[in-house]
């Protein structure tokens, strides 16, 4: 038996202790990776890894032809720039509304960012049932209100379906950009308040000479992080709209899952899927060098 | 900093309009939960149930498979915890005392882990658990969830870990403790409160699963979780509003009761760099 306590061996255990977590990586991570290009690249309806087919650029083909596609790209541009601004929005002004100073601001805090305590799922079908057309609340409102003559099935239009999706996602990710700019705000030194003030900078000035550099970092990477999650969301759209009606909602992730899933086109989900990892690839560059800076 | 009465109460009012809003959807889900299902189809709606039928939970409970999602899911998501909290432990101990090469990969299998599209990953996963046998079971999920939140549950345990002395466990080394013995008797005791907020981090992050669970175990009703049954439940009966959002509160109760436990751990921490 190796003594792991002596110097000799101390490196050997360290790397046994990684074993575990090291294997399960390789083998539903990586190894996985590399698979799904290599189905990508076959015509398969069903994967097996048993047998491989000959390789072929058939599903990129499909791919670049298929309205679907592009239909998709265009939905997860517009839903990523939707979803990320508004949740900035009302993230910012939680944060900053719950860094002041007041009493019970840690019941405040709690409960600003409590949707993110819910389930996707369940967010989900409370939405749906908000959104319902025969009997939901909103629609009841907005009969109140005059703006609609006669209930409205928001679900079923294209494009209110995609403001409606896109609600139900900012509710759900808007708690996350708070409780990360929060942690920011109140990372920024109270001297630097204090200089702008006896300087004679306004409320107003300081937060933007003060209060918005010094969250620019944090702003900037959860941007990132928001728009990975809508990249690869998969419940809240699935379970209220399915990606309709007309692929209005059907984003690359939404596609992907479908083409292998539902049509059972492996070979194209697959291609659509390498290309939405590329692409979050690419987005996520600007993250790479902050984490790398982080773990170490 | 002192505020005026004035300014104190406008930030009140402002809170209280803006939880409102935010928060309706939750409150809505817990009345519409309470309500007789001939009061869900009527203008105007009640906003506040004069009859609250608190026979719902128990009728849900009752009807056959939902006990069942509610058992597959705290099955999955503790044995979720436990995996992954298992590898996190023995991961994050080792680059936390050991200068490893591996350690430098780590902030790019977090990056993978938050970046992979989720719904390319179940395509080539699918294949691999058809081919052990592992589709339909409950196990598909948890390793497939287990390792997608052990990275991130690693560098969460590591910044705990590297806050503990090694003094510590070089006397117990000295007294002829194993390196193992070392990890469990000294190492995690102290760690407590970092445990417990990975466990309960794993625990949500499982507990939420939609994507895996709708793909690995679509085939039998009798293995599906509360997200499948819950999804399902809404397209069949659309009307049975009241059933779904009881169903929708159960599911999140338990992860609003981690969040509320969770926040805390999150708050101590940034509150004691901002309250001097």
């Amino acid at each position: 038996m190796i003594d792991f306590s002596s110097p000799r061996h101390r490196a050997k255990f360290g790397y046994m202790l990684l074993a575990p977590a090291t294997i399960l990586m390789a083998v539903i991570v990586v190894y996985p990776i590399l698979l799904s290009v290599n189905i990508s690249m076959q015509d398969v309806r069903i994967a097996d890894i048993a047998k491989s087919e000959p390789w072929t650029w058939k599903n990129y083909r499909w791919l670049v032809k298929s309205g679907e596609f592009w239909n998709a790209i265009s939905v997860t541009f517009w839903l990523v720039l939707f979803v990320a601004s508004v949740s900035l929005a009302i993230g910012l002004s939680t944060a900053l509304l719950v860094n002041q100073r007041f009493k019970g601001r840690t019941l405040a805090r709690l409960l600003v960012a409590l949707p993110w305590a819910v389930p996707e799922v369940v967010a989900a079908v409370i939405w749906a049932w908000i959104y319902d057309g025969s009997f939901g609340i909103l629609n009841w409102f907005l009969l109140q209100l005059h703006v609609v003559k006669s209930p409205v099935e928001f679900l079923a239009d294209p494009t209110s379906a995609f403001f409606a999706v896109g609600g139900a996602m900012i509710w759900k990710g808007y708690p996350f950009m708070s409780i990360m700019l929060l942690a920011g705000l109140q990372s920024i030194p109270e001297e630097q308040y204090q200089a702008a003030k006896v300087d004679g900078a306004s409320t107003w000035a300081r937060f933007v000479y003060v209060t918005l550099p010094g969250i620019a970092p944090v702003v900037g990477v959860t941007v990132v992080m928001t728009t990975l999650w809508v990249f690869r969301d998969f419940s809240i759209i699935y379970v209220l709209t399915k990606g309709g009606p007309l692929g209005s909602t059907s984003t690359l992730s939404i596609l992907t899952w479908e083409q292998s899933f539902a049509f059972f086109r492996m070979g194209h989900g697959a291609a659509v899927g390498v290309v939405t990892m590329v692409l979050c690839l690419l987005i996520s560059r600007a993250l790479v060098g902050r984490f790398a800076q982080n773990v170490h | 900093m002192k505020q005026s009465i004035l300014g104190r109460f406008g930030i009140y009012a402002t809170l209280t309009v803006i939880c409102g809003i935010l928060l309706f959807p939750v409150y809505w889900m817990a009345i519409t939960a309470l309500q007789p299902v001939n009061k869900l189809r009527q203008y105007p709606p009640e906003l506040f149930p004069s009859d609250p039928q608190w026979g719902v939970f128990r009728e849900l409970l009752a009807r056959q498979p939902f006990g069942l999602w509610m058992w597959n899911s705290t099955l999955v998501a503790l044995a979720t915890m436990i995996l992954s909290l298992s590898v996190s432990v023995l991961a994050a101990y080792a680059l936390s005392r050991y200068r490893l090469r591996a350690g430098a990969s780590m902030g790019l299998f977090i990056l993978t882990s938050k970046m992979l599209p989720s719904t390319l990953l179940v395509i080539p996963l699918f294949a691999v658990f058809t081919k052990l046998g592992l589709v339909g079971s409950l196990w598909s999920v948890v390793i497939a969830q287990a390792t997608l939140i052990a990275p991130f549950a690693t560098w969460m345990l590591k910044g705990y870990f590297d806050t503990i002395s090694p003094e510590l466990e070089q006397a117990a080394l000295v007294d002829g403790c194993s390196p193992f013995g070392t990890i469990w008797r000294i190492i995690l005791p102290v760690s407590a409160p970092g445990l417990a907020a990975t466990a309960l981090y794993a625990f949500v992050l499982s507990w939420s699963d939609f994507l895996f669970a709708r793909t690995f175990l679509a085939t039998s009703q009798s293995t599906w979780t509360l997200n499948v049954g819950i999804a399902t439940l809404k397209g069949e009966y659309e009307t049975d509003w009241n059933v779904i959002m009881a169903a929708s509160l159960l599911a999140s109760i338990p992860i609003i009761i981690v969040y509320l436990v969770l926040e805390r751990f999150l708050v101590s921490g940034l509150a004691s760099g901002s309250e001097k």
